[in-house]
């Protein structure tokens, strides 16, 4: 039985072990998994518990939710993805969601950074003034 | 009385004319006088003695009554003198209580009526910051009620306001802050 700071120490390296040229490879992560559970360990559900965890924390960190009150344009689409592949790499996964709530503008969120600059943000302000 | 009798000797004829018109019977008024003294000396030895003595003994009594009364008097004087000079001093003391007392109570009155004052405007300040504080509490709640029903009434008219070339237009702001930050952290 091991613990669980050993069970998130094994986890992190399995994790390293999925990076290649600087990026989670999903094929790696795959067999990570099969390879784990194959293994029949005891402390395999922890190990697995923390590297699932690990792989979220860097999906979400190179994921980015860009949400718009309409359809955006082609054109502006790439632009802004091109934008965001600058900041955060060329393996950032983009993700365009319509949003109506938004009223207006685009809402952009990768990991815990979010560019706001919809009409609904700007009205939270209006309101936070007053 | 020798003269008496040598006087009678020798006036004999008036005396005598005299002492039988008179009827007077020379033996019989020498043995009253002698009687008589002889009264006179044992009156004066036994009784008028005695009461000399008893008026003597009077007249002392009298004497040292007045002299008692004198001194009772006296007595009574220096008792008058001192019972009004103690009670000037009752009466200098109960006013000095009194003047003390009011002082006190002066003093009292002051000290009661600084605390009041205090108590007062302590109570005074916190009504006034306890009405500012409601006053900007309900001026929050106001703006913030405004602000809401401006939003509200914003965000119920601006998704029908806004135009394709709006949408676009506020896309392409956030898009220019991305391209920004790119450019930056390049």
């Amino acid at each position: 039985m091991i613990s669980s700071k050993q069970a998130r120490r094994r986890a992190r390296q399995l994790f390293r072990l999925c990076h290649v040229k600087g990026f989670v490879d999903e094929t790696r992560v795959r067999r990570v998994v099969l390879h784990v559970l194959n293994a029949g360990y005891r402390e395999c559900p922890a190990i697995l518990a923390h590297f699932l965890r690990l792989v979220r924390l860097d999906r979400h960190q190179h994921t980015a939710r860009i949400e718009s009150a309409t359809p955006l344009p082609a054109d502006l689409q790439a632009s802004t993805e091109a934008s965001l592949k600058g900041i955060y790499g060329l393996g950032l996964t983009t993700a365009f969601v319509e949003r109506p709530s938004l009223l207006g503008g685009m809402r952009i969120q990768v990991g815990n950074d979010v560019y706001d600059g919809s009409v609904l943000a700007r009205l939270a302000a209006l309101q936070n003034n007053f | 009385m020798i003269a008496f009798l040598l006087l009678a000797a020798e006036g004999e004829g008036q005396v005598a004319q005299i002492a039988r018109t008179f009827g007077v019977d020379w033996p019989h008024l020498g043995a009253q006088i002698i009687s008589f003294g002889i009264v006179c000396a044992v009156l004066y030895k036994f009784a008028y003695r005695s009461i000399l003595a008893m008026l003597e003994e009077r007249r002392q009594q009298i004497a040292q009554g007045i002299a008692n009364a004198a001194k009772i008097k006296a007595e009574l004087d220096r008792t008058e003198a001192q019972r009004v000079e103690v009670l000037e001093q009752a009466h200098d003391q109960a006013t000095a209580f009194i003047e003390e007392a009011r002082a006190a109570a002066a003093r009292v009155l002051e000290e009661e009526t600084r605390k009041a004052m205090l108590v007062a405007e302590q109570i005074s300040i916190r009504a006034r910051e306890t009405a500012a504080q409601d006053h900007e509490r309900m001026l929050g709640e106001l703006k913030q009620e405004v602000g809401r029903m401006v939003v509200q009434a914003t965000t119920a008219v601006t998704g029908r306001i806004l135009t394709p070339e709006d949408h676009r237009r506020l896309a392409e702001e956030t898009a220019r802050q991305v391209a920004v930050a790119a450019a930056v952290s390049a």
